[in-house]
């Protein structure tokens, strides 16, 4: 079974229980009774119909922007950009849909996504090139990157495609019948979470059975032999690092059209630095990031809902995923440090 | 003519040293953890606490040298973090400075709302009877308050120290090899931690500038990336503490030539003008990996975290 190789049931237990402490004392510092705002938390994550629509509804972006980390990871690279690979897939998406917007669905719903790959491509492709040619730390420059496109947006709707009927209010026109994604009726539930569900199985074959799986695994243990093997490093950091512009930029023009309605500087909730830290919990494994993305899909969403009925911090989500990145990065370590000194 | 030259160049040579002051410490501190060998991308929340926790104490003391005192202390403070994680669980570095940013910009959005909108007494300026009238320096003095020379004299002793002192001396050979350093005698972890928390003071020291000294505001999110700006300026000085100023002055200078821009009134996009510092730095950080000599300058352990 390679789905999960050596799945560290122990490590994760301690994980999950030294999250769930952490995240109760922070309810207690906050003076509320951290058992009852934890069971809200869930409650309000997957306790009704409403509640699953919105934790999918939050899923979906963090589950592609996951994938976007994911794939460049798989070869060793540390992208930070699924944030700016997001807008810069908003951008291009929504650019599609003002050109025209009166084409049919069938025909505007495609291109869309197509233009939204592209431009999250594109916006991979920069640091990819970058990495590939000068060795330029791709980390430093899709971080930076970042800044940008966010801006980018910003300049836009505050400028040219700001819709002239929104009072000023800085967002596009609302998007026609035929740009918006198709989405479960009466729900949240929209493509994004198919198209994330189909990549994460499609990579998941990519990464692990495909011709290239057991290329690309070399290449990401050791540069060198690869390339005697006859791999090109340049090439397979520019394809990999696109790719995942590409999966991130749907993420953007997904968020847009079915839950937005419209281009807005406020697209996202950092759902960037949120797959960062999905694709880093499930080590790159597409078929982890799936439960994993759903889990931080929960907590995101269940914090939103407890921020407007328990006045809790709209904070509160943040600190509770640094919390829960700091401690996946020490729980392992700090278990590997202890059985050494066991079995000294 | 030459009058008016200096009359025009004294106002941006201020604003792009002010502008440039936060970011100097910023960027010395992680160059001197990156020179341990350790990258520490938790900068940005080390500035980002600096900024809140300066401000914080700044408007309740009225006093703003506790206030960049208590930035310091809350960036080094946070630093700790960085250095348990990564030294104490040896966990993945940037992973780390990842986490250590979450939690500060999740922490600092909390304790900084009640922040909004105060008051907070700046550093009184350098200027005196002695200067005003002076060409240029009465200028520059009129507008430069404490925090500006500090920052000189900061990258100034940096430089030396790590150049000419034997302290300075370990620190460079844990940075190259923290196992052929500890089995000379050198405390490698010791002196990793010391250099992760003297980069978070620093970072805290700088972030407390830019809120106490340099806005004197606090705003959500303010640091704006200037701690991942520092990390990538780290590189382009080579690793070397002296070239942190000009890197530093060239980030103020394209910040500076926005806000000139805009107040000159030309009908431009604030936010397409707001994207400039971040492509002047991106255009040189490329420009070094260009025309400087392939990764010479960089602590060889540096290379197995961030190649």
């Amino acid at each position: 079974m390679s789905l999960v190789t050596r799945f560290p049931v122990f490590a994760v237990t301690v994980t999950a229980l030294c999250f769930l402490f952490l995240a109760a004392a922070f309810f207690a510092a906050l003076g509320k009774p951290p058992l009852a705002m934890l069971y809200s938390l869930v409650v309000y994550a997957v306790g009704d119909a409403y509640s699953v629509s919105q934790t999918f509804a939050k899923t979906t972006p963090i589950l592609l922007c996951a994938l976007a980390i994911a794939v460049p990871g798989r070869l060793g690279l540390i992208s930070v950009g699924a944030e700016g690979q997001l807008h810069a897939g908003a951008i291009f998406g929504t650019g599609i849909v003002l050109v025209a917007p009166g084409l049919p669905s069938v025909v505007l719903i495609p291109l869309m996504l197509i233009a939204a790959a592209a431009g999250g491509g594109l916006y991979g492709w920069i640091p990819g090139i970058l990495r590939a040619r000068l060795d330029v730390n791709e980390t430093i420059v899709t971080l930076l990157m970042n800044y940008v496109s966010v801006l980018v947006v910003s300049a836009l709707v505050f400028g040219p495609w700001r819709d002239p009927a929104s009072q000023g209010w800085p967002a596009t026109m609302k998007f026609p019948e035929g740009a918006v994604l198709p989405a479960v009726p009466d729900t949240r539930i929209h493509l994004g979470l198919l198209i994330g569900i189909l990549l994460a199985a499609g990579l998941h074959v990519f990464f692990n059975h495909g011709k290239w799986a057991q290329k690309i695994r070399i290449l990401a243990g050791n540069r060198k032999v690869g390339e005697m093997f006859g791999l090109s490093y340049a090439f397979w950091v520019v394809a990999l690092m696109s790719a995942g512009g590409a999966i991130a930029g749907i993420a953007g023009i997904a968020e847009v059209s079915a839950i937005q309605g419209r281009l807005q500087p406020t697209i996202s909730l950092g759902y960037g630095l949120t797959g960062f830290l999905v694709a880093w919990l499930a080590r790159h494994q597409p078929l982890v990031i799936l439960p994993v993305s759903l889990f931080v899909g929960a907590l995101v969403a269940g914090s939103d809902a407890l921020q407007l009925f328990a006045k809790v911090p709209a904070a509160s989500a943040v600190i509770m995923q640094g919390l829960l990145f700091a401690t996946a990065l020490a729980v392992p370590g700090l278990l590997a440090r202890w059985r050494a000194y066991r079995d000294r | 003519m030459t009058a008016d030259f200096v009359a025009l160049l004294a106002p941006w040579c201020i604003a792009t040293l002010r502008g440039a002051t936060p970011l100097i410490f910023a960027t010395l501190g992680e160059t001197l953890t990156q020179r341990v060998g350790i990258i520490n991308l938790g900068v940005e929340g080390e500035m980002l606490t600096g900024a809140c926790v300066g401000f914080a104490v700044g408007v309740a003391t009225g006093n703003p040298w506790l206030g960049l005192m208590a930035g310091a202390l809350a960036g080094g403070a946070l630093s700790l973090l960085h250095a348990g994680l990564v030294l104490g669980a040896g966990a993945n570095q940037i992973g780390s400075g990842l986490a250590v940013w979450m939690i500060a910009l999740g922490g600092t959005s909390f304790f900084g709302r009640a922040l909004v909108g105060n008051q907070v007494t700046p550093l009184p300026n350098l200027g005196s009877s002695l200067t005003d009238g002076i060409p240029f320096v009465g200028t520059v003095m009129a507008q430069a308050t404490m925090a500006v020379p500090l920052a000189v004299l900061a990258v100034i002793f940096v430089a030396w120290w790590l150049a000419q002192t034997r302290p300075g001396l370990r620190w460079k050979a844990v940075g190259e090899s923290a196992r052929i350093a500890a089995e000379n005698g050198i405390h490698a972890t010791r002196v990793r931690v010391t250099a992760i928390v003297v980069g978070g003071l620093l970072a805290g020291f700088g972030g407390a500038v830019l809120s106490v000294d340099y806005t004197q505001t606090w705003a959500q999110e303010m640091t704006k990336g200037r701690g991942l700006v520092a990390v990538g300026l780290v590189i382009v000085a080579r690793w070397k503490p002296a070239l942190v100023l000009p890197v530093c002055l060239l980030f103020g200078l394209a910040e500076v030539s926005v806000l000139r821009v805009q107040s000159a009134g030309y009908e431009f996009s604030p936010h397409l003008l707001g994207t400039f510092p971040y492509l002047v730095v991106l255009v040189v950080l490329v420009l070094s990996h260009i025309f400087a000599r392939k990764a010479s300058a960089m602590p060889a352990d540096l290379k197995a975290v961030f190649a």
